[in-house]
């Protein structure tokens, strides 16, 4: 039975891989394939790569101090973090919010085997991330310090406790926001807040993470000392890297007897919180006039209800709210020194900050994604769009509006501050601005196409369709690779052209982009949305 | 009002609906009979233009579902078989987004509004998510939204189906009066006692084919509904 289980919430997760929704039929060996390949490419090729070039720069100086346990404590609290984090939510809707829990708990299945069932989703993301950061750690360290049996043994073993702990971590989280949850009215924004939070934290932690990382190595063995007397459990996850046995043993047992605990902690409130609607005082309804909207300010009504009733939908695709104004912030603080500093760097190439910039204000602006899955939240609601009496086409436009608006005007805000401090001519100055805004357009045009090509209109859980689809993955690392190309591109010959003439020819093909894409929305994309 | 003429449709290998024809007329409540998988939802997602058809014609007042999309719809409305309703939004917010698609003034939604959702009893509970609604709120829900705007053609996928016998009852009255004004329904459903009290006009699909359609009294003769119905499953 669990096996069925497991299956079928494997298929949902991974559906999009396998099965073409706009053919309605199975992909292709090759795509399938090719499907796969993409996804470990940005996986290991691009978080993986970036973990690689950590633990090369810092093994060699752990293991020529003697200190190995300390670089696998460090690189698998760094995997911890990373595998846990966005998890929160994951385990709160995919566990608690799923639309078919009603259904499973009225089938004769026992509880555990669909928490189980369930929680190897989140079990298979968590391990995914961590993955990116504990795989090349081992094998680098075993590069440096050389290979032994039990070192590989015992390196797998802590990669399985490391995951372990992840979900152990995902798990208490997602409780906790349930509980939350329940007691608390207005839900969404309080669970957005509490993620904020912990965001917050994360960040925190992570922008201080070089600067620790460098007082941990310069000051390696008084830290180690200090690991030692107060924190030994620390001190026995680090030597499971290294290869010893008892440590290992130990750790890895600790870890097994605290996932029981939580997991029945979990199974005891499962059913009460899964099946609880919560304390929703009900709404009196007040008879007044409603205010008349055209058809477009109905749907672009009606998508701002679904992003602001949804915390999954604003924490995973609507950081750029918050980022880009905070990122508008910081450049009037640290700006001028930033620019100043790249200008120094590629002082053969001038004009280097002003790409610099626009290419960060494009990286923080994809965070903002809500168009990707917006096709795919339609879900088994398409029928309304479909048999009203509308051009498909102005659905898709409130579609990507709503991002350029919950984009644009915090973009605005940002660039305006950017362009303030680089030290360019007003032209350049005055292009920050526009190509940043241009960018704006077109991502959320290009959002929506993508979506219309990618859909995945059968989900139980919303999570499907905002954190597991490949629209919006395509959508996230496509922009960041768009915002790289428009920086390297600029380093590498854009740099001739002058800064002005280089942006100028960026903003004309946003531009010129988003009339292409919004023309393909209307024509194409308005078939498809009426075929869905 | 609804013409349907040689309608086919195809899933892979197996054809969903086979050279059907149907002609509504204003003033009728025209019942779609038929068992699980044959080709009734297939037929009425066809009729209200969000299934594509593999041939076949299909036209509301005299303009084409295929060519004329927007204009047929702008002249009916459809209730489907499970109301997947926007979850995130209240039921009048519900009400007033249909009402803005279709123009309806300030108003007249509100009375409208009023009126029905004092019929079924949902006026209290519009200010609540309809994901807090049972199935029948918001089936009822689906049912105002069809009605509000005064739509020449209403096609309903077993739209009896959640509603407790008081709405049941309210909605066939309505049914009627919409089709005394002038109006069409087209619907489906399995409760063969109703559609015999119901209907002017009856249909009955069999994988796909249409086996036998006219008036009541046309298809049972002298039997029941159901007699006539078991009978021609069994052929």
């Amino acid at each position: 039975m669990l096996k069925v289980l497991i299956k079928k919430q494997l298929a949902e997760v991974f559906k999009s891989y396998f099965f073409d929704a706009k053919k309605n039929k199975m992909r292709s060996k090759a795509a399938i394939a090719g499907w796969f390949v993409f996804f470990a490419v940005v996986m290991v090729g691009f978080l993986g790569g970036l973990f690689s070039f950590l633990a090369f720069s810092i093994c060699g100086s752990f293991v020529a101090a003697g200190m190995g346990w300390m670089y696998f404590l460090m690189l698998g609290g760094i995997a911890i973090v990373l595998g846990a984090f966005g998890s929160v939510f994951n385990t709160y809707s995919g566990l608690y919010l799923a639309k078919d829990n009603d259904l499973m708990l009225s089938l004769p299945i026992p509880v555990r085997y669909i928490m189980a069932s369930r929680l190897i989703n989140v079990y298979l993301m968590g391990t995914l991330y961590s993955a990116t950061v504990f795989i090349p750690t081992p094998i680098v360290y075993w590069i440096v310090a050389g290979i032994t049996a039990s070192r590989v043994v015992c390196g797998i073993i802590m990669f399985l406790a490391i995951s372990i702990i992840v979900m152990i971590l995902s798990c208490l989280l997602g409780w906790v926001v349930a509980k939350v949850s329940l007691k608390l009215k207005n839900k969404s924004f309080i669970s957005v807040i509490i993620a904020l939070v912990f965001f917050g934290a994360y960040y925190f932690l992570y922008f201080k993470a070089n600067g620790f990382i460098r007082e941990l190595i310069m000051n390696a063995e008084t830290y180690a000392e200090r690991i030692k007397g107060a924190a030994y459990a620390l001190f026995l996850f680090g030597r499971m890297g290294e290869g010893a046995w008892i440590p290992t043993l130990i750790t890895f047992a600790a870890a097994l007897a605290v996932f029981a605990l939580v997991w029945y902690l979990m199974s005891r409130s499962f059913i009460s919180i899964a099946t609880d609607a919560g304390k929703t005082e009900k709404v009196k309804y007040v008879e007044k006039t409603a205010r008349q909207k055209s058809v477009f300010g109905a749907f672009l009504g009606k998508e701002f209800g679904r992003f602001t009733k949804s915390p999954s939908y604003m924490l995973n695709c609507g950081l750029g709210v918050l980022l880009l104004p905070a990122g508008g912030v910081l450049m009037l603080i640290k700006g001028a020194q930033v620019c100043e500093t790249i200008e120094k760097v590629f002082e053969t190439k001038p004009g280097s900050a002003a790409a610099f910039v626009c290419a960060v204000l494009c990286m923080v602006a994809a965070m903002n994604d809500m168009a990707a899955p917006s096709v795919s939240l339609e879900g088994k609601s398409i029928w309304i769009p479909q048999s009203l009496p509308i051009n498909p086409g102005t659905a898709l436009r409130a579609k990507a509006a709503l991002q350029i608006i919950l984009t644009g005007i915090p973009m605005f805000f940002a660039a305006v501050c950017t362009a303030l401090v680089v030290n360019a001519s007003v032209a350049v100055k005055l292009l920050i601005c526009v190509l940043s805004l241009s960018y704006v357009l077109f991502s959320a045009f290009c959002e929506t196409a993508i979506n219309l090509k990618m859909p995945v209109m059968s989900w139980t859980s919303e999570i499907a369709p905002i954190k597991q689809s490949g629209a919006v993955m395509l959508s996230l690392f496509g922009g960041w690779a768009v915002s790289l190309a428009l920086c390297g591109i600029y380093l590498l010959v854009g740099y001739k052209l002058g800064a002005a003439l280089y942006l100028s020819i960026w903003t004309v093909l946003f531009l010129v982009g988003s009339l292409v894409v919004l023309r393909w929305l209307d024509k194409t994309g308005s078939r498809i949305f009426a075929n869905l | 009002m609804l013409k349907i003429e040689h309608l086919t449709k195809t899933y892979g290998d197996k054809k969903a609906v086979d050279d059907l024809s149907l002609h509504i007329q204003a003033g009728e409540i025209f019942g779609f009979i038929g068992h699980n998988g044959a080709g009734k939802s297939t037929t009425l997602k066809s009729a209200v233009g969000i299934l594509k058809f593999d041939a076949g014609t299909i036209s509301v007042c005299g303009k084409s579902i295929v060519n004329d999309p927007v204009a047929c719809k702008r002249e009916m409305a459809y209730i489907p078989d499970n109301p997947d309703l926007y979850d995130f939004m209240s039921g009048i917010k519900y009400l007033n987004f249909v009402a803005d698609i279709f123009g309806i003034s300030a108003d007249e939604r509100k009375e409208k509004i009023q009126k029905y959702a004092d019929v079924f009893e949902l006026t209290d509970d519009l200010g609540q998510p309809i994901s807090a609604y049972s199935h029948g709120m918001k089936q009822k829900l689906a049912v105002i939204s069809a009605w509000l705007h005064s739509p020449k053609l209403i096609v309903m996928d077993e739209p009896f189906v959640g509603l407790d016998p008081k709405a049941s009852h309210l909605l066939k009255e309505m049914m009627r009066e919409h089709c005394d004004m002038g109006g069409a329904i087209f619907f489906s459903t399995h409760v063969l006692e109703v559609a015999e009290k119901l209907c002017d006009k009856v249909a009955i699909i069999k994988q796909g084919k249409l086996v036998k359609e006219g008036t009541m009294d046309e298809v049972k003769g002298d039997d029941s509904l159901e007699e006539v119905f078991l009978e021609l499953e069994a052929e």
